[in-house]
């Protein structure tokens, strides 16, 4: 029996995005499966954006807080060292300090934050509120106001509050992330939504939610591999923009990324074991989809730059 | 093409006589459609129907069991390209490699590391399942001393044995006859040999080609010499190969029924660096490997390939369960808020997850559920008022906390009577009916 | 095509009240205009009523058929208020139906019952723990369930298999996999088995306006399958159901066919 390779082309293809002003980044644009170059186009990258915030990492685990020792008490330092040192391709600014359990830092706080650190550096920003609905509404409208220009991706708009942060994001010409709770049905109709107030489709970044290995991985994977397959093989537009992947947040703070060793011996080694699991969690999602990933260790993005070269 | 069970039932006895097990001949049709039993079950079944049963029910991607006794696995039997389809039916097999070249001490480090790295996660056993023994060495004899000492300390343990040499292979398997090996070395210089040698020993055996199409030629020829238990390789080692052989070899198999393809698929994945060993491994658990082979098993890179083929296999349909207990968010004291959920893991993972985010410590009852969310289990008469009066008495959150208030999902509001009956002494609050205003709810309490 | 009406469920708040209160007239206000709409039954949902239950299904059904001459459809995980039900059920109106037995063991009882009684029941293609993934799990599931029927002495012909209708905002993909279960369950038995659907869990959880145009075009994919039942709201099914048979050529066409 003679092998003929079984081939498949889509009809459909993912918005490529591009970002940044003066340096900028490109990711999506693939009409073909994650890292299928055997049978259709990838023709860009998936992106890295390192993960900085707006005060300092106090509850971050040791392992990955210890790394951004010595800048990360200034976001201005610590997104320097993040394009200087780290040679960062991306920044993600997370204000986490604006939410009223945190500092609860106000909106003109944040704007100021996030004038400083785009002063500093030039690579793409993401600007990311705390994920408070009503805080960030005041908060990301604000932040996207001061980065005007930029042209950054802000984020992330709820079905509670999608409307202003999605109006700020369009009156400052920038990108949008549009997060939904793993449901894909929920996920397609905030891209509606948010598309029938006018704002283009092929601005938006899905983040149908992430969750870290061990802790739900199956049900972001299984989501993002659904939803790409609405995009190629359905050919619905509203589901071919890119797909982010915010794994750091959702890694550090699982119990496998800080127990230590003395504590749980069959457990192995903390730092290393801290790192795998971040970049493991990482190309999992790029497998199923993700084309933007927002990361906090330093090894962790080396090790999934390293996954994509040998892929592309 | 498969056939449907009503297809299988009219080639059955129709006796309903039970001796497979089944109540009737069409519930063992219908178990036969979808291969959860085989049609030796059934002693009375015609030879006409064992011919066009046993062509249809073929699956895609044939079993094959390796090694013997509890630590037999078994892999193959895919019938998807995704995991939301349907469930991947076997998980795969981590298998360690050993060269003969190796320092003892390597050697002895490496049994010991796959004898104990066995872990429970969420009531799994998880472990390196196999050793596979690479002959590096070119020496026939030093392959043989490499087997026979993991035989003697690892007696149980599936082994891979890895080389090209008819000779050396012959005096490996030996050592562990009858235990199901996997001969890994066919190629198209040395089929022949290594054919017989499986078929004489009883093994598996791998077969490896540069490519798919001189793969299908050589599972082709190797099954015309009579062996049929194949493992196959087609020689990617980097990424993106692994990535798109994988692939191609899996869609011939499940969407085109192409047998030459119709295998478990082996993947080699050493690297120096162990995390980025981790990554193409991981690579393998997702796309379609059956066995990877992986150099080194460091404690803290098992956990984290142990919990992806985990979380990879686990079954879309079948919701996720956590333990049913009181769990702690935060540190909670003897004054905190206790809530009840059921046991669906995405309820879990949500709710605990707004219980976080309020930053308010609490107690969270999880109860056993089936793993169905809470309107469902209600519905289904899971969630009700006796059971979970009776769940909150047996839990003994009672000797944890001072106060007897519990909040219960706003879904089930209808339930606070009946569970402040059954629950003397308690209080029941009616919480928001989505996880979502938890964080609200929680913190305006606690002001 | 049996319609069974739906409306006398304990999720409904009026209806809940009604029922607390025993305050028959909501209940049987409201099954008169199902009866009206078309309904051959009534389904009579006290959900898993762990307290009363017995009391209260004997006061539905009694208050349901003193307002229409209709069978009723026992829905409830309650086995001593099922039987409560069928006691004082008026079988002059038609066999009552229990809702439901599955293959979870749980459920097995309510066989023994409807063996009992004679009645009808719903054997609802589910297992312990986890949905069926498509049509072939489905059948196998109805196979046992069938069996054990036989071996509680239920015949066939009083079994209604129901494939379980899943919500579409959920589980889009399951919504053809119990359309393909319709047929695949009539061919397990000659006479064909008969096949019943909770018709309207297809809309669960979708806005309102949505809600009747997915029952209503879920119901004729179903009716062309061979459906023999769906537990459904008749006001909103009964045009689907006579435009269905007219299609299928089973009544003959008139311009006014509707209002008949």
């Amino acid at each position: 029996m003679a092998f003929v390779p079984p081939k498949e082309s889509f009809a459909g293809r993912v918005f490529p995005v591009t970002i940044g002003s003066e340096v900028q980044e490109t990711f999506g644009g693939e009409n073909t499966l994650p890292f299928h170059t055997f049978e259709g186009e990838v023709p860009h990258r998936p992106l890295i954006a390192y993960e900085i915030q707006d005060v300092p990492p106090d509850d971050w685990p040791e392992t990955v807080r210890m790394v951004y020792d010595g800048v990360s008490d200034d976001p201005v330092k610590w997104a320097r060292h993040c394009v200087e040192e780290l040679k960062a391709r991306a920044i993600t600014l997370r204000l986490i300090g604006t939410h009223p359990d945190n500092k609860d830092l106000s909106a003109d706080d944040a704007a100021k934050t996030v004038s400083e650190v785009l002063g500093a550096v030039k690579v793409p920003f993401i600007v990311l509120g705390s994920n408070h609905v009503e805080k960030d509404s005041e908060v990301l409208v604000k932040a996207a106001e001061a980065a005007k220009g930029h042209n950054c991706i802000i984020g992330k708009a709820q079905e509670a509050n999608y409307k202003t942060i999605a109006a700020a994001a369009m009156a400052s010409g920038h990108k949008l992330i549009a997060m939904s709770e793993l449901d894909i049905n929920l996920s397609k109709q905030l891209n509606i939504l948010i598309t029938q107030m006018g704002f283009e489709k092929e601005r938006l970044i899905t983040d149908p939610m992430c969750s870290a290995l061990g802790y739900g991985l199956e049900y972001t994977y299984s989501v993002m591999e659904r939803i790409r397959l609405a995009a190629l093989a359905q050919n619905d537009a509203v589901m071919q923009p890119p797909l982010v992947g915010d794994v750091g947040m959702y890694v550090w703070k699982i119990k496998e990324t800080q127990a230590p060793e003395d504590a749980l011996p069959e457990w192995g080694a903390l730092e290393q074991r801290g790192i795998l699991w971040e970049a493991l969690t990482a190309t999992s999602l790029m497998l199923s989809g993700a084309e933007l990933l927002i990361l906090r260790h330093p090894k962790a993005v080396d090790a999934v730059e390293g996954f994509i070269d040998e892929l592309l | 093409m498969a056939l449907t069970g009503v297809e299988i039932f009219k080639l059955l006895p129709k006796t309903n006589c039970k001796k497979c097990g089944f109540p009737t001949c069409l519930a063992f049709a219908m178990k036969l459609a979808q291969r959860q039993v085989t049609l030796d079950a059934c002693p009375d079944v015609s030879d006409e129907a064992k011919r066009i049963l046993g062509e249809a029910s073929a699956p895609p991607v044939r079993p094959i069991t390796i090694g013997a006794g509890d630590k037999a696995v078994k892999m193959g039997e895919e019938t998807v390209l995704f995991r939301h389809e349907k469930k991947f039916v076997n998980p795969n097999v981590f298998a360690l490699e050993i060269k003969d070249t190796e320092p003892d001490d390597v050697v002895e480090g490496k049994i010991n590391d796959l004898l104990t790295s066995e872990i429970n996660r969420v009531g799994q056993l998880l472990r390196i399942d196999a050793f596979c023994l690479t002959g590096a060495s070119g020496d026939a004899g030093s392959l043989e001393g490499l087997a026979k000492r993991v035989a003697e300390k690892a007696p149980d343990v599936p082994v891979i044995i890895s080389t090209e040499d008819p000779e050396a292979a012959e005096a490996a398997l030996k050592v562990f006859g009858g235990k199901k090996a996997v001969l890994y070395g066919a190629t198209e210089a040395n089929a022949e040999k290594m054919a017989a040698l499986a078929k004489a020993n009883g093994a598996v055996l791998g077969v490896r080609a540069e490519g798919l199409e001189p793969l299908t030629a050589l599972t082709e020829k190797v099954k015309s010499l009579g062996v049929e238990d194949l493992v196959i390789d087609s020689g990617a080692r980097r990424a993106r190969e692994i990535l798109e052989h994988n692939t191609f070899i899996r869609r011939a198999a499940v969407k085109k029924n192409f047998k030459p393809l119709g295998y478990p698929v082996i993947n080699f994945v050493q690297r120096d660096d162990p995390t980025m060993e981790a990554l193409i491994a991981g690579l393998g658990v997702a796309k379609y490997a059956s066995i990877v082979v992986i150099s080194s098993a460091e404690k803290w890179k098992n956990l984290a390939l142990f919990t992806l083929r985990q979380n990879i296999y686990t079954d879309p349909q079948v919701p996720m369960q956590v333990e049913q207990k009181i769990y702690k968010i935060g540190e909670p004291t003897e004054e905190s808020p206790l809530l009840i959920t059921t046991n669906f893991s995405l309820t879990y993972f949500i709710v605990s997850g707004e219980v976080e985010n309020s930053r308010v410590p609490a107690h969270l009852a999880v109860m056993d559920c089936e793993g169905l969310s809470v309107l469902t289990a209600w519905a289904a008469g899971k969630f009700t008022g006796a059971k979970i009066a009776n769940f909150i008495k047996e839990s003994g959150v009672e000797k944890e906390i001072k106060h007897r208030e519990l909040i219960i999902p706003g879904y089930v509001a209808i339930l606070s009577g009946a569970i402040e009956e059954k629950l003397e002494g308690w209080k029941v609050t009616v919480g928001p009916r989505e996880a979502n205003a938890l964080p609200s709810f929680l913190r305006s309490r606690a002001a | 095509m049996l319609i069974i009406g739906e409306k006398l469920s304990i999720i409904a708040k009026r209806v809940r009240e009604a029922m607390m209160k025993r305050d028959k007239g909501p209940i049987q206000e409201i099954a008169r205009a199902q009866h009206k709409g078309g309904a051959g039954m009534i389904d009579a949902n006290i959900g898993p009523a762990e307290d009363g239950g017995e009391e209260l299904m004997e006061w539905m059904v009694t208050t349901i058929q003193e307002a229409v001459p209709l069978p009723v459809c026992l829905d409830t995980t309650n086995y001593a208020a099922v039987e409560a039900g069928l006691k004082v059920h008026n079988n002059d109106y038609g066999l009552p139906m229990i809702n439901s037995t599955s293959n979870d063991p749980e459920r097995f009882p309510m066989l023994e019952l409807a063996a009992r009684y004679s009645c009808l029941i719903i054997g609802l293609t589910v297992g312990k723990g986890g949905l069926p993934a498509d049509e072939e799990e489905r059948s196998a599931i109805a196979a046992e369930i069938m069996a054990r029927a036989m071996e509680y002495g239920v015949p066939l012909e009083n079994l209604y298999l129901d494939p379980l209708v899943l919500q579409i905002s959920t589980t889009q993909e399951q919504a053809l996999k119990v359309i393909k279960t319709i047929g695949m369950f009539q061919e397990l038995n000659d006479p064909p088995m008969k096949t019943v659907v909770g018709l309207s869990n297809i809309s669960n959880g979708c806005p309102r306006h949505v809600r009747p145009v997915l029952n209503r075009y879920l119901l004729a994919l179903l009716m062309y399958e061979g459906l023999t039942a769906a537990i459904a709201d008749p006001l909103e099914v009964r045009e689907t159901v006579k435009t269905i048979d007219v299609l299928m050529n089973r009544t003959l066409y008139a311009h006014s066919y509707l209002e008949m």
